[in-house]
């Protein structure tokens, strides 16, 4: 099954950089630059898939105490740490042409950074509690919080922003007028799906074998 | 034994440590005294630089010592083997939880206030006029920083690098709280009018309701073997 | 507009090298736990108990 999997999502990434690259037009303003986008907003969308699930596997876990769910939340919240990694890289990257900055305090950039911070202390947590029944209830707790958290930071960011700068008129946003750009978007959105749906099933697979 | 009753105790029970000793309450006001020195240091003798910077360094005050002092929250009942002891209070367990906040929250106002009075009296600010909603807006900012504080503290006690552990889990949670707080403080300071930063002030205590909560909540997990 | 390919050459390749990379760790990991089934691991993971 996850083999099936493994190779599905190695096809929607090739369908993925086809429709970004080759199908989808340059776009008007920023040019090829934009075509990040392709990798960008679905490896946002793809981490907020993990960190739902982590919220999922915590409050399940702590609900009914089955291993399995806390397996869900580690797993995810590793492999969502990593899609988080790529999202703030692909952004400053797409910045640094279309801003003239690697970095600016731009709101979905801080809330992203924000969010892998809480993400990363989650996952030091886990490193630092020697006691594996422990170690899955607190986690669970700060699984939890961390992403209640996330609405809270999101407008605590906005307004901020709000404060200091007007919004740039000019930023990595999608433009959604053209469908083909959409149609790309969505390709990509699958296929980055598809590729955490098997890096959860191996991970999971993994946490599972290492419990002796 | 009634669940208040329970948090009342846990809270007398702290402030009795704490006003007897009072080795933590002296550290902690030596330490803002030091902080003061500190940014002055830090940010060089221009003057407008530091008003403008104001806010900023003194939430920045209030969490420095804020980390210190919540990360210690239980570091008494570890050290003298008396976990095991709140592990076996019968009843709901998050009595203990809203009366170590309760008890934190005292303690954060206490350092609060010193760190106030010291940055009105060494960087000249007036801090009279807009005292009130100032106090508004500590209070709140405080619940928030104390009830994720005392939540974390709990657990990393437990665990290996707890010093290093707390601020690492704390200090990213608790961003939106910084940044409505020194938001909220800098438009008073200028004068505004407290219906400028009522949106912050809804964010905080919105934010605050969701961190006791889930305090309240899951403590009894935090507490369990 | 520049074509700013390098960019986006940088972007992708960052990502795919992340990608793959984490691909290659899962099995090795997993290849790893296969051929010694329970022994010990020192990375940590959910419910590792000792063996």
């Amino acid at each position: 099954m996850t083999r099936v999997l493994g190779w599905l999502a190695a096809l929607g990434l090739l369908a993925g950089v086809a429709a970004g690259f080759g199908y989808a037009p340059r776009e008007a303003i920023q040019g090829n630059v934009q075509r990040i986008m392709y990798l960008h907003v679905p490896s946002v969308l793809t981490a907020y898939l993990a960190f739902g699930l982590v919220l999922l596997g915590s409050i399940a876990y702590l609900a009914t105490r089955r291993p399995g769910w806390d397996r869900l939340a580690a797993s995810a919240a590793e492999i969502g740490v990593l899609f988080t990694a790529i999202t703030i890289v692909s952004g400053s990257i797409w910045g640094k042409p279309t801003w003239g900055t690697w970095w600016t305090w731009d709101a979905r950039l801080t809330s992203t950074a924000i969010l892998l911070l809480v993400y990363v202390g989650y996952l030091m947590l886990r490193g630092l509690v020697d006691d594996a029944e422990a170690r899955g209830r607190y986690a669970a707790v700060v699984g939890i919080l961390g992403a209640v958290n996330i609405p809270i930071v999101h407008f605590s960011v906005k307004w901020w922003r709000a404060l200091h700068q007007p919004s740039t008129i000019l930023g990595p946003g999608p433009s959604p007028i053209d469908p083909a750009i959409g149609l790309a978007l969505l390709v990509n959105w699958i296929a980055f799906t598809l590729l955490f749906a098997y890096f959860l099933a191996r991970r999971i697979e993994i946490a599972r074998l290492e419990e002796t | 034994m009634t669940y208040v009753r329970r948090a009342w105790i846990v809270f007398q029970k702290d402030l009795l440590i704490e006003r007897r000793s009072k080795e933590q309450t002296n550290a902690l006001l030596f330490f803002c005294l030091v902080l003061l020195f500190l940014f002055q240091f830090a940010l060089g003798p221009d003057r407008d630089r530091l008003a403008a910077a104001l806010p900023g360094l003194l939430w920045l005050g209030f969490i420095l010592a804020g980390l210190l002092a919540l990360g210690r929250s239980f570091l008494a009942e570890r050290e003298n083997d008396c976990w095991e002891g709140l592990r076996l209070t019968p009843g709901d367990k998050s009595a203990i939880y809203l009366g170590k906040l309760a008890g934190n929250c005292v303690l954060m106002a206490a350092v609060e206030l010193v760190l106030v009075v010291l940055f009105g009296v060494f960087y000249n600010v007036d801090l009279l006029t807009p005292a009130a909603p100032l106090a508004l807006v500590l209070a709140l900012g405080t619940l928030g920083l104390a009830s994720v504080g005392t939540l974390f503290a709990a657990m990393t006690t437990q665990a290996r690098a707890r010093e290093l552990l707390f601020p690492v889990l704390l200090l990213p949670v608790q961003v939106p709280v910084l940044l409505a707080t020194v938001s909220a403080t800098q438009a008073l300071l200028l004068g505004q009018p407290l219906a400028d930063v009522a949106h912050w002030l809804k964010l905080l205590a919105g934010a605050d309701c969701v961190y006791v909560t889930i305090g309240i909540l899951t403590f009894e997990f935090v507490l369990e073997a | 507009m520049p074509a700013n390919w390098s960019y986006v050459l940088a972007a992708y390749g960052l990502a795919a090298v992340a990608l793959f990379g984490y691909w290659r760790h899962l099995a090795r990991r997993a290849r790893a736990l296969s051929a010694r089934r329970g022994a010990p691991v020192s990375y940590r993971t959910p419910h590792r108990t000792p063996s």
